[in-house]
């Protein structure tokens, strides 16, 4: 439920071990396999910062907050481990998502302001009949067993923020790491909490030597190589000076986080970010593109 | 997105359930009663929101209030909390697929006063009032507020498993965006609406729900409403009227609030307007008090003096006491009300099952015949008509969401 991750559908029903998440994938590719061969797709996490991209756009003309854009990448997330996304029109289900999203965050806007907004930004893509979004509505809820209550990080960075007297400025850094992590398999792979304690460990790591993102991996690869080899108590000799990076750290080891959980979350970030570099918006919009015209599912 | 209905592999209504018969209607859509089949095993009430408009052709987007009891019903599990079997997505439609429940409190209290005004037994009162706690203790603790209790809304199987229904207001209190105050004007049925609502808070709390708690305490024990004000209605300003005549009711009893109890009380929106209310009736300056009220009732309604088992007593009064506090913040909370003397001065749990030694019997719940065809489209208006609801005198209160 809301206060309690444990018993969430969160955790029951969308928590996925990597492996799982590889078997529906490659069910969905041998179901597709032509549409594969017909329509190549970037990395999946190009295309989701493409799609991120295009649902800010939508949020910002709304001044709409993050929470229910994180919610609408949750759910655009869950539903493309159900359905194929080239037999989708990914404009539509991201503008119902934003939609079903902002009236489960409290936040709710007009499906005819929603659909005159996305007709503005993807006007080839989006039809202007209203009942379109309604009807994708019906199957973005079914895909995901009406199980809508997403538990984001947000919560748990608040509370760390407290415990490990954050500055501002790392609170921000933090702050933007769960918000890149959407583009990740990350939420769909380890609870929130576990999300935020990475966030902030890298933010407090990283803040001091703002250096280039490769110079910046070293380096948090090498903190948390302390973290696993420091039994609790102890401290990581290699971190001397840096005393809130000490204290997380301890803090990491003495609790019941599994360090190879964190360490696997910075690996997907860090990754992220290398990937990021080839992004380009142009060839993910054509190749999107390709298929919602080809197989006509913009009409 | 024609390529994305390919739902045939979905469940489909028809296919796991017979519709019985009709239970009742309301602003939201209708309840059914089913039969379940090809493997779905016993009975079911079925909810099937209306389309947001009257004669809908195409979808019109799921409305809010919708999505919010869809989200909690498939998180919320407690036994006393009514289970929600499975949500179907058919046809435009929606259909909650609710555990059955053969009776609620409103009924119950109903049988009651028809065969002639015959006390609920104390034990009864004391296992319903622990488990009805113990459901809102779960929602709760879960940031969920309910918002809507009544005893139309409490249900009670025929194993006397008291189950806290319809979610249909009910909100999470964790982070809300906006004030719990807009989107929705209007909540909880008048004769159950805490104070602080009344006197136009916007900060409300869990505690909205406590009260609703005691005033359904109270109406346990005397089989009427303990607040039964006059609604007033909106205007078409689309402003909330001052609910003055169900603050009365509240006043009439238990006196004006005081800024030495509640001290938040002269921030109310609607303060002023309590001194408006004491001038000339006789009935405010001088209210009858709780204490009499209750000890009346209980005379009334011949609970003996003792033994615990069979009188609420002056625990009893003290639980009720503790529910109809007009501060919020010193109002019981469910955990705190459930260790209230008044559960233990028996030396043993409440009975789990409600109607352990009552010798009670009480009528199933009726099910009318006149539409049986869930899945039609026309939805012949909203009121219960012809059904028991009717004949209370209880028209469902709840106004449409703002």
């Amino acid at each position: 439920m809301a206060a309690n991750y444990w018993e969430s559908s969160q955790r029951k029903f969308w928590t996925f071990s990597k492996r799982d998440l590889t078997d529906l994938r490659r069910a969905q590719e041998v179901e597709n396999s032509q549409l594969y061969s017909q329509y190549p797709l970037p990395d999946r996490r190009l295309t989701n910062i493409y799609f991120q991209m295009q649902l800010t756009k939508l949020a910002k003309r709304m001044s709409t907050r993050q929470q229910a854009v994180a919610t609408a990448q949750v759910y655009i997330r869950r539903f493309y481990t159900r359905r194929e996304i080239r037999t989708t029109n990914p404009y539509l289900v991201l503008s119902t998502a934003f939609y079903l999203a902002c009236k489960m965050e409290e936040c709710p806007q007009h499906i005819r302001i929603v659909v005159g907004e996305a007709r503005q930004f993807w006007p080839d893509a989006v039809s202007s009949e209203v009942s379109k979004l309604g009807e994708c509505e019906f199957h973005l809820i079914s895909e995901m067993n009406s199980q809508l209550i997403i538990h984001h990080p947000y919560r748990t960075l608040t509370e760390l923020q407290t415990l490990f007297s954050l500055t501002s400025e790392e609170i921000s850094l933090a702050w933007s790491i769960i918000n890149d992590h959407y583009l990740t398999d990350l939420p769909l792979l380890y609870p929130p909490h576990i999300i935020a304690i990475t966030a902030v460990f890298l933010a407090v790591v990283l803040k001091p030597t703002t250096q280039t993102t490769k110079a910046q991996s070293h380096n948090l690869q090498a903190a948390l190589q302390v973290a696993i080899n420091t039994p609790s108590g102890t401290s990581g000799g290699a971190l001397t000076g840096q005393n809130k990076v000490q204290k997380l750290l301890n803090w990491i080891a003495e609790g019941s986080v599994a360090i190879e959980a964190l360490v696997d979350c910075t690996q997907e970030l860090i990754s992220l970010y290398e990937v990021w570099e080839s992004y380009n918006e142009k060839v993910c919009k054509e190749q999107v593109m390709r298929f919602v015209k080809g197989r006509g599912l913009d009409k | 997105m024609s390529s994305l209905t390919s739902g045939s592999s979905r469940k489909r209504i028809y296919g796991c359930y017979t519709v019985i018969g009709f239970i009742s209607s309301g602003t939201y859509g209708r309840v059914y009663k089913a039969q379940g089949k090809n493997g779905q095993v016993g009975q079911f009430a079925i909810k099937k929101f209306k389309p947001d408009k009257e004669g809908e052709i195409g979808y019109t987007g799921i409305s809010q209030s919708a999505i919010r009891e869809m989200a909690l019903c498939t998180e919320l599990t407690h036994p006393n909390v009514v289970h929600t079997v499975e949500i179907i997505l058919e046809d435009k439609c929606i259909y909650i697929v609710f555990e059955y429940a053969e009776h609620d409190l409103l009924q119950i209290v109903h049988h009651h006063t028809q065969s002639n005004r015959h006390a609920i037994p104390a034990r009864t009162i004391k296992s319903i009032m622990y488990q009805l706690l113990q459901g809102l203790l779960y929602l709760h603790r879960n940031w969920v507020m309910h918002r809507d209790l009544k005893p139309a809304n409490i249900m009670v199987t025929s194993n006397g498993e008291v189950k806290i229904g319809d979610l249909g207001l009910a909100r999470l209190f964790s982070k809300p965006l906006n004030t719990l105050f807009t989107g929705d004007k209007v909540v909880v049925t008048i004769w159950y609406r805490a104070p602080e609502l009344l006197l136009g808070s916007r900060h409300y709390t869990p505690a909205v729900d406590l009260w609703a708690v005691g005033c359904i305490f109270a109406e346990l024990l005397s089989l009427r409403p303990i607040f039964k004000g006059e609604e007033a209605k909106m205007d078409n300003k689309k402003s909330v009227p001052f609910q003055r005549n169900q603050m009365q009711k509240i006043v009439e009893i238990i006196g004006l609030p005081q800024k030495e109890n509640w001290p938040l009380l002269t921030s109310m929106p609607e303060y002023s307007q309590l001194s408006s209310l004491s001038s000339g009736i006789h009935r405010v300056s001088t209210p009858q008090g709780l204490e009499k009220w209750y000890w009346q009732t209980l005379q009334q309604f011949k609970y003996p003096s003792s033994p615990p088992s069979m009188t609420p007593g002056s625990d009893g009064l003290s639980l009720l006491r503790g529910l109809l506090d007009y501060d919020p913040t010193k109002r019981l909370t469910a955990e705190q009300a459930l260790k209230h003397q008044y559960f233990l001065s028996d030396g043993e749990k409440p009975a789990e099952d409600c109607f352990e030694g009552s010798g009670m019997e009480y009528p199933l719940r009726r099910v009318s015949q006149e539409d049986n065809d869930i899945r039609s489209s026309s939805l012949p208006g909203t009121k219960r008509s012809g059904l028991p609801d009717d004949s209370f005198g209880r028209p469902a209160k709840r106004l449409k969401e703002g």
